[in-house]
C-alpha cells in the first residue's frame, strides 16, 4: 500500500460513525488541488470538504470594480491590476469590457515600471487580494514609488473572514484547513485562536495531495482525541511566527479597516487600507471615492458559495448561462474561484 | 493570482534580484526577505513577483511537481473545453 492510500484508509477510520463533519479550505489553490485530484469521492460519505472565502477577486467589492472603470475612463488616467481582476463582471460591466486606459500586471514592480515610462499619466495600481499580495504592495512602498503611482487598496484579511465564518452557526465548521502561502506570511500562530478559543481543529496545509490529505487526518485526529491545536504539516514553507519582515512592511504601511465583501457585507477590522502618514498615495483620497451600494446579480449565489453555504453546482446559473467564458458572478472568474474550478471538473 | 512558485535566486541586486524556475528568468523584488538571510542558489517561493519564503530544494521540487501536474490538467481541460 502507497503512503496516500494509508492516509486515505486512516482518514476512514478515523470518521466518527454517528456524526456529519465539514472542513473547510480557504484557499483557491487547496480547492483546486482537492476538485482536479478527485478527493472529495474518496472521503467517507459523512465528511465534507467545503470550499470558503479563498478567492481574492471573487470578494473583491463590486464598488470597487465600478470605481476602478471609471477611473480608467479619465484622459489622465492608466489603471493596472492583476489579470483576473479585470474579468471580474460588475453592474456596471469589467474593466476589461467597459473599461479605458488598462494594463494587466503581474507584479507591483510593474506599476513603478508604467509609472516611471509615463511620468505625465496618473497610473492608478488596484491593489487587491490577501495578505500575500498586500505585502508585496507594502514592499514597493517601502522602496519608493514614483509621485505618478496610486494605490487603489482592496486588500481583505483572512483570519478575520474565517473568525466570522466560525460564528455562523448554519455553516458549521468542524475544522479549518488554512491557507499556506497566507501562513507563510502571517505565520501559523495566526490561526491558534481556532483552536483556543472556538475548539476547532486547525492544520496548516501545502497544495500537494498527500500533505493536504495529512493536514485532514489530522484534522480528524483531533476530532477524535477531544484536543484541539493548530498543526503545521506545511513546515518546509510556514514558520509559527511567519515572515517577520513582510509583516512588519505590512503593518508600516497598512492599517485595519472596516470593509464591505462581495456577497458577504460590511465586515468591521476585515480590510486594509493606507495609512495617514502615506494618504497622498492614496487613490481613494486622490479621487476622493465614495462606496457604492452593491447590488445582487439576479440568480447568482457567489455569496454563499464564499461562505460556504453552498457548493457551486447548487447555483441555478451554474454550467448554463454561466461559464468562465462567460461568467455572471465572481467565483466564475479567476482559476481560484470556486465556481470556476468546479466548472472543470464537476461531472 | 495568488499561486506562488518556487524560483532559484541566481543574482542578487537587494533590494531586487533574478529567480529561475523551468530556465525562465525574471527580476524578483526581495524586500520581503532579510538581506542577510539570502545567498545565490536558495530556493524561495515567490508571489506576484516578489520572494516571501525561503524553502529548500526537495521542496521546491515537489512543489513543481504538482503545479506540472496541475498545469497539465489545466491544459487538458482547456483542449476539451
Amino acid at each position: 500500500m502507497n503512503k496516500t492510500q494509508d492516509i486515505i484508509k486512516a482518514i476512514h477510520s478515523l470518521v466518527p460513525p454517528d456524526r456529519n463533519l465539514k472542513i473547510m479550505n480557504v484557499c483557491g489553490s487547496h480547492e483546486h488541488t482537492i476538485s482536479f485530484s478527485g478527493m472529495r469521492s474518496l472521503m467517507p460519505e459523512n465528511l465534507e470538504l467545503i470550499p470558503g472565502p479563498g478567492c481574492p477577486v471573487c470578494v473583491c467589492p463590486e464598488s470597487d470594480i465600478i470605481h476602478a472603470i471609471q477611473l480608467s475612463k479619465k484622459e489622465e488616467v492608466v489603471l493596472v491590476t492583476y489579470g483576473d481582476m479585470v474579468r471580474v463582471p460588475s453592474k456596471k460591466g469589467s474593466i476589461r469590457t467597459d473599461g479605458i486606459n488598462f494594463r494587466i500586471i503581474t507584479s507591483p514592480s510593474e506599476a513603478i515600471r508604467i509609472a516611471e515610462s509615463e511620468p505625465d499619466r496618473t497610473i492608478v495600481f488596484f491593489s487587491i487580494g490577501f495578505e500575500t499580495t498586500t505585502a508585496p504592495t507594502a514592499a514597493i512602498l517601502e522602496t519608493g514609488i514614483p509621485d505618478n503611482l496610486f494605490i487603489l487598496s482592496s486588500h481583505r484579511l483572512t483570519p478575520t473572514i474565517m473568525e466570522v465564518l466560525v460564528k455562523d452557526r448554519e455553516i458549521g465548521i468542524d475544522g479549518f484547513v488554512c491557507p499556506g502561502h497566507v501562513s507563510a506570511i502571517v505565520g501559523s500562530n495566526a490561526w491558534n485562536v481556532f483552536s483556543e478559543k472556538y475548539n476547532i481543529p486547525t492544520v496548516v496545509a501545502g497544495f500537494e495531495a498527500d500533505n493536504l490529505l495529512l493536514g485532514i487526518m489530522e484534522i480528524l485526529l483531533q476530532v477524535k482525541e477531544g484536543e484541539f491545536r493548530t498543526t503545521n504539516v506545511y513546515s518546509g514553507v510556514v514558520r509559527p511566527e511567519g515572515n517577520e519582515q513582510a509583516r512588519k512592511l505590512l503593518d508600516k504601511y497598512f492599517k485595519v479597516s472596516d470593509v464591505n465583501w462581495r456577497g458577504i457585507g460590511h465586515i468591521p477590522a476585515s480590510g486594509l487600507e493606507l495609512r495617514e502618514a502615506f494618504s497622498d498615495r492614496d487613490a481613494r483620497k486622490l479621487f476622493k471615492l465614495e462606496e457604492i451600494r452593491e447590488e445582487k446579480i439576479p440568480g447568482c449565489i457567489c455569496g454563499n458559495v464564499v461562505l460556504g453555504k453552498a457548493y457551486p453546482a447548487d447555483c441555478r446559473l451554474f454550467k448554463k448561462s454561466c461559464s468562465p467564458k462567460s461568467p455572471q458572478g465572481p467565483c466564475m472568474v479567476s482559476g481560484e474561484g470556486s465556481c470556476n474550478i468546479w466548472y472543470k471538473t464537476y461531472k | 493570482m495568488c499561486v506562488g512558485v518556487p524560483m532559484q535566486i541566481t543574482e542578487i541586486n537587494y533590494p531586487s534580484g533574478v529567480a529561475e524556475a523551468k530556465g525562465v528568468k525574471r527580476e524578483i523584488g526581495l524586500q520581503l526577505m532579510p538581506e542577510d538571510t539570502l545567498q545565490i542558489g536558495d530556493h524561495v517561493i515567490v508571489h506576484v513577483g516578489f520572494a516571501i519564503e525561503k524553502i529548500d530544494r526537495e521542496l521546491a521540487d515537489e512543489i513543481w511537481d504538482t503545479l506540472d501536474e496541475v498545469l497539465q490538467m489545466m491544459d487538458e481541460e482547456e483542449k476539451g473545453a
